[in-house]
């Protein structure tokens, strides 16, 4: 069960002619995701300084 | 019977809210023609389509201020503080839209569609069909701008048009299953029982939305 | 409390990625791209169960009138639209591939894509009323009237010749996938929800802090 399935590292990204495709794809959502993240993390930084200043 | 005539007369005073429709079916309908080439061949097989597409898109246009008026004049407010409800004002306003728009756009894609295939049986398929889906359709879109009411037109087209999707594809199962000849009777039925839950259940669900408009 | 459910989740999930992309074996037919399915299964049961969730909240919200519900709501509408969107285009990329096409109107692909205008619907219902507790009231309707629907789309379309494999885990059946690949995709899915929850902690935060500044919990909380 846990042997690694690929020969090398290389043949891990390149998988076979399919490692763009996954790659690209976890690249997305890592990058969406954590603009996400941050963008909410700003907003509650705003508001945090907002109700301290009133 | 007294409210009946009162929404009729309304909606046929603005004669741009109910001629301008039609008017736009039929332009809808012409336009495509134009796009396909004039081959008959390649127009025949997507004519259905253009049908409810072009009923679709002139629904949307015209019911989008089907509260709007009276909502800026307080018309709404006033039956609400005289009646206590709004499901009887509510439920002929969509009996009117669709009387003096559904009924004539029907008739309108019916004609044509004779027009296109050249026997008589696309009667029986597009008159019903119409008719049944331009209610529907006038009552989603009803909720839709009654949720949207006074912030714009698009945003209720927006809401309202994912919730229209299991009615188009039930539209083109019927002329699928009347092109390879098989009954679409059963089809007109389900579509029927639809109409009959959407004429009972959605005027109770805008009357709560207005109440809340006009809060 | 919600950093360490990030963190742990996180770590999770690169776990189960690791063991996904690395150690599980390449599919028979699929080879290599198969390995997207730790992303992309995650977040289709998700895009579905948190619309659950929300019309959950929606019930609540005009039955018991909760305020925190409508807050919820409005907190999760964007999370979806998110997770929703990476189970789209995870999908399409996938399909190119797989299908050698990135799109095909298919039954489950058009009801996802159908779930996603849907909570874009939600968010430009929500933020065009200036008027929070109507909207609230407004949002929520739209929510359970789209959980009426959502089924009647997946039925109707499900008419359609389909070309999507069908679901791999089911809660009644015995898993049509392989053990070795599909503890990896369980460990993955818990690790993607673990971040996905964490991310709507955040955003609910923000809404109620928004919301309700003028409170004196709130300060005291800041």
């Amino acid at each position: 069960m846990f042997n690694f399935a690929f020969d090398n590292l290389n043949s891990f990204f390149y998988m076979d002619g399919h490692g763009i495709y996954v790659w690209s794809v976890f690249f997305i959502v890592i990058i969406s995701t954590s603009l996400m993240f941050i963008f909410y993390k700003n907003e509650l930084r705003k508001i945090r300084k907002k109700i301290i200043d009133e | 019977m007294k409210l009946i005539f009162v929404e009729f007369f309304k909606l046929k005073m603005k004669l741009r809210a109910w001629l301008g429709p039609i008017l736009i079916f039929l332009l809808i309908i012409i336009s495509f023609p134009l796009t396909v080439e004039l081959s008959s061949e390649a127009l025949n097989d997507v004519f259905y389509s253009i049908l409810w597409i072009a009923s679709l898109l002139t629904i949307m246009v015209s019911v989008e201020s089907i509260f709007l008026e009276d909502y800026e004049d307080g018309y709404l407010e006033y039956f609400y503080v005289a009646n206590n409800s709004l499901f009887s004002l509510i439920f002929t306003k969509i009996l009117i839209y669709w009387i003096l728009i559904g009924i004539p756009i029907s008739c309108l894609g019916t004609f044509f569609s004779i027009n296109m295939s050249d026997d008589i049986s696309s009667l029986n398929i597009a008159l019903p069909s119409l008719l049944i889906s331009t209610y529907i359709f006038i009552n989603l879109f009803a909720l839709g701008n009654s949720l949207s009411l006074n912030k714009g037109s698009a945003l209720g087209a927006l809401i309202t048009i994912p919730l229209l999707f299991p009615i188009l594809i039930l539209l083109g199962k019927i002329v699928l299953n009347a092109n390879f000849g098989f009954e679409i009777s059963n089809l007109l039925l389900l579509m029927l029982g639809v109409l009959l839950l959407i004429i009972v259940f959605i005027p109770f669900i805008i009357s709560f939305i207005i109440k809340t408009h006009l809060e | 409390m919600y950093p360490y459910i990030l963190y742990f989740s996180v770590l999770f999930y690169a776990f189960a990625l690791v063991w996904g992309l690395g150690f599980a074996p390449a599919d028979y037919v699929q080879g290599n791209s198969f390995r997207i399915i730790y992303l992309h299964v995650p977040a289709s049961f998700l895009s579905q169960s948190l619309y659950i969730v929300m019309a959950i909240a929606a019930g609540i919200f005009l039955i018991w009138k909760v305020k925190l519900a409508a807050y919820m709501i409005k907190s999760i509408a964007p999370v979806g639209a998110l997770v929703t969107f990476i189970a789209l285009i995870s999908g399409s990329i996938w399909g190119i591939p797989t299908w050698g096409t990135w799109w095909q109107w298919d039954a489950r692909i058009t009801s996802t894509l159908i779930l996603f205008i849907m909570y874009l619907g939600l968010i430009s219902l929500h933020s065009s009323f200036t008027n929070f507790e109507k909207a609230d009231k407004f949002i929520s309707v739209l929510v359970l009237i789209g959980f009426v629907n959502i089924p009647i789309i997946k039925k109707s379309v499900d008419w359609w010749s389909t070309l999507h494999q069908p679901a791999s885990i089911t809660l009644t059946n015995k898993p049509s996938i392989d053990p070795t690949m599909l503890y990896p995709l369980i460990f993955s899915m818990i690790g993607f929800s673990g971040i996905i929850v964490s991310l709507i902690i955040l955003s609910s935060k923000v809404h109620i802090f928004k919301r309700e500044s003028h409170k004196s919990w709130v300060k005291r909380n800041v």
